[in-house]
């Protein structure tokens, strides 16, 4: 029994280590585009880590078949709500640091607070909350 | 849909020999059948059902792979004294079309080494992407242009 006890830890630790990593990252960079860096990658990662080893520690089947559900949904919203909160605050004008302070960072998409850009993503967005009835067409 | 169907069938029968049909036995079946699937996949006419389940494996090998490196990349920046952070956002131009393969790649973008998907260009031609602690632009397309051929090769464009 005890033999096992180093497979069920190590990939708790392991993702401890990553959500750490994502929390001093959340506190350590610049900007919240920087900051959805760390978010999104090293809490992905950092969580299934700690779900493996919940599933090691209960060792049923029933635990492995819901964490391949809870990892699938966890890769698919984790970084879809990133692009989500970077796209809006970039559209509304929060301005991201560029460059590592010796020139150089482009921003190669330059619509930064533009109001057609912003209106156009406020239409789509009415759009599809229309289609899904979840408000008035108008 | 052929191909689909033929495997189910040789996991079937894989588990009805065993004498247990449960969840392991069945996928252990799925496996040998799409061996088998392989290998007589010209006379069995199965070649695009194999070949898409081959794109799909590759898919998540190479992405598990890439989430792999970019979590220690990441971790390795938060913890730097001075981290080299060079934010940029760069603009990948994309041959990958449709609502679902677009979404998926956004989505996986975010997991990548060093990018976060920022948005769409209006007529869908390319993505920007906030790139972090590349060298380059060229290096950050890179990452995600990899990503989209693998998508490509699942949604059979290429």
């Amino acid at each position: 029994m005890d033999d096992f006890q180093a497979v069920r830890d190590l990939p708790i630790l392991i993702g401890a280590f990553f959500v750490l990593t994502a929390a001093i990252g959340v506190v350590r960079f610049p900007d919240l585009y920087s900051r959805l860096h760390a978010s999104s990658k090293l809490v992905t990662l950092g969580s299934a880590g700690i779900f493996l080893g919940v599933a090691f520690a209960l060792n049923d089947a029933a635990a492995f078949t819901r964490l391949a559900a809870v990892l699938l949904f966890q890769f698919l919203t984790t970084p879809l709500s990133a692009y989500l909160i970077a796209q809006a605050a970039y559209l509304r004008g929060l301005p991201p640091i560029l460059g590592d302070g010796q020139g150089g960072g482009t921003d190669e998409w330059g619509a930064l607070g533009r109001a057609d850009e912003v209106a156009q993503a406020d239409r789509e967005a009415l759009r599809v909350l229309a289609e899904e009835g979840l408000v008035d067409e108008g | 849909m052929r191909g689909a169907g033929f495997n189910l069938l040789l996991g079937l029968v894989w588990a009805l020999f065993l004498g247990e049909v449960s969840l392991r036995t069945l996928a252990l079946g799925w496996v040998i059948g799409f061996l088998i699937l392989t290998l007589f996949r010209r006379s069995l006419g199965v070649t695009a059902y194999t070949r898409g389940i081959g794109a799909t494996a590759g898919l998540i090998v190479s992405f598990l792979a890439e989430l792999v490196r970019a979590n220690i990349h990441m971790a390795l920046m938060a913890l730097h004294p001075r981290p080299r952070l060079n934010p940029m956002i760069v603009e990948v131009p994309l041959r990958l079309q449709g609502d679902l393969p677009l979404t998926l790649l956004a989505s996986l973008t975010g997991l990548l080494p060093g990018t976060v998907a920022l948005a769409f260009s209006p007529d869908r031609g390319s993505l920007y992407v906030h790139a972090l602690g590349m060298n380059s632009a060229q290096a950050a397309r890179q990452s995600v242009r990899q990503m989209e051929r693998h998508l490509l090769r699942v949604v059979g464009g290429d």
